[in-house]
């Protein structure tokens, strides 16, 4: 699972769907591998358009990654400067997956596993509705 | 007309891509200009919900939206596999974002983030709608891409009534029907609830009626 998925995705059960404590999920004993894909500033300029910075800052921190800036950075594709940024956002978004791992709901404590780079969410009988 | 991606080694456990894939997949080359246009060269959020086989996020991915952000989610987990296989070997210049979420409908996907979603949902009326199995190795996997309860609605339903927070401001679905479902009706309920709605394509295929609507703010 990419690292990126962690700022779509939150806890399952119905009753945290309203607490802001249910995005971003704790990740924990996260096994991370390095996949190489191509680098688009474009693309990558568009997708921080979805992301919500504070819970990528949280996430990466989890995973033991501190230099993620507090604020969203404005970035230009075409300025030099910023591509260099632009690939660090690659390399960490984009390129940085999740193998195995545990990602823990803040509001109701539940576990979830991502095994082979698969994030299961699906939930015991007990917690559905 | 745009190219079928191939399925490989299909999983008896998974759905086999037929006719109502294929009127999707035509749905959505029928729809390429205006998507391409309303999404003005960003990337969408887009996510295929029981996604099966994977051959519309494949076929999407390969002709209509390349550059967008990708995921899929099913309860099966041998569709999950299926589904990254379908995407490794139709798509393996595809340089966008894709993930595959063992998951029932949206229900672990942040709110208000899906700017397209698709999906082809179990619509064959059926008395109830199975039970997730246990375990990997149960031979019911396939029921769940298939039946879904009283007029073929009920996990339809589930995912309609919870639209509204599910898609984004923008956000579209695009969502398979047979006449048993009774679109019409689904279509009036959805409109007095303020959702504009439209029929992209129908055809009758065998002795089924499938058609797609369009659920849009």
């Amino acid at each position: 699972m990419k690292f990126l998925t962690t700022n779509f995705i939150q806890c399952a059960v119905k009753g945290c769907q309203s607490s802001d404590s249910s995005f971003p999920l704790k990740y924990e004993e996260c096994e991370l591998v390095a996949e190489t894909q191509e680098f688009k500033p474009e693309f990558l300029v568009h997708m921080l358009e979805k992301i919500n910075w504070s819970a990528l800052v949280q996430v990466a921190r989890d995973l033991g990654n501190d230099n993620l800036p507090t604020e969203k950075p404005e970035l230009d594709p075409i300025m030099e400067d910023d591509v260099l940024i632009l690939k660090d956002l690659h390399n960490l978004l984009v390129e940085t997956n999740i193998l195995n791992g545990k990602m823990i709901c803040n509001n109701c404590g539940h576990i979830y596993f991502i095994k082979n780079s698969i994030p299961n969410f699906l939930l015991p009988p007990h917690l559905c509705n | 007309m745009l190219p079928t991606p191939d399925i490989k080694d299909l999983d008896f456990n998974v759905y086999e891509p037929s006719e109502d894939s294929f009127l999707l997949l035509d749905c959505f080359e029928q729809e390429i200009k205006f998507l391409k246009s309303y999404f003005q060269q960003k990337s969408p959020i887009i996510i295929e919900v029981g996604t099966g086989s994977g051959i519309v996020t494949s076929f999407i991915m390969s002709n209509i939206l390349p550059e967008s952000i990708f995921l899929t989610t099913d309860v099966n987990p041998h569709a999950i596999t299926t589904c990254r296989k379908t995407v490794e070997y139709n798509n393996s210049q595809f340089s966008g974002c894709f993930d595959a979420l063992q998951m029932s409908l949206t229900t672990g996907v942040r709110k208000g983030l899906v700017d397209i979603l698709v999906f082809n949902p179990p619509y064959v009326p059926a008395e109830d709608v199975p039970e997730i199995p246990d375990s990997e190795r149960s031979d019911t996997w396939l029921d769940l891409a298939l039946l879904g309860g009283s007029d073929g609605m009920v996990v339809t339903w589930e995912l309609l009534n919870d639209l509204d927070t599910t898609l984004s401001e923008k956000g579209i679905a695009y969502i398979l029907f047979c006449a048993r479902n009774k679109p019409l009706e689904v279509q009036k309920i959805m409109e007095s609830r303020g959702w504009k709605v439209d029929v992209v394509i129908s055809r009758k295929a065998g002795w089924e009626v499938l058609s797609i609507l369009k659920f849009y703010r």
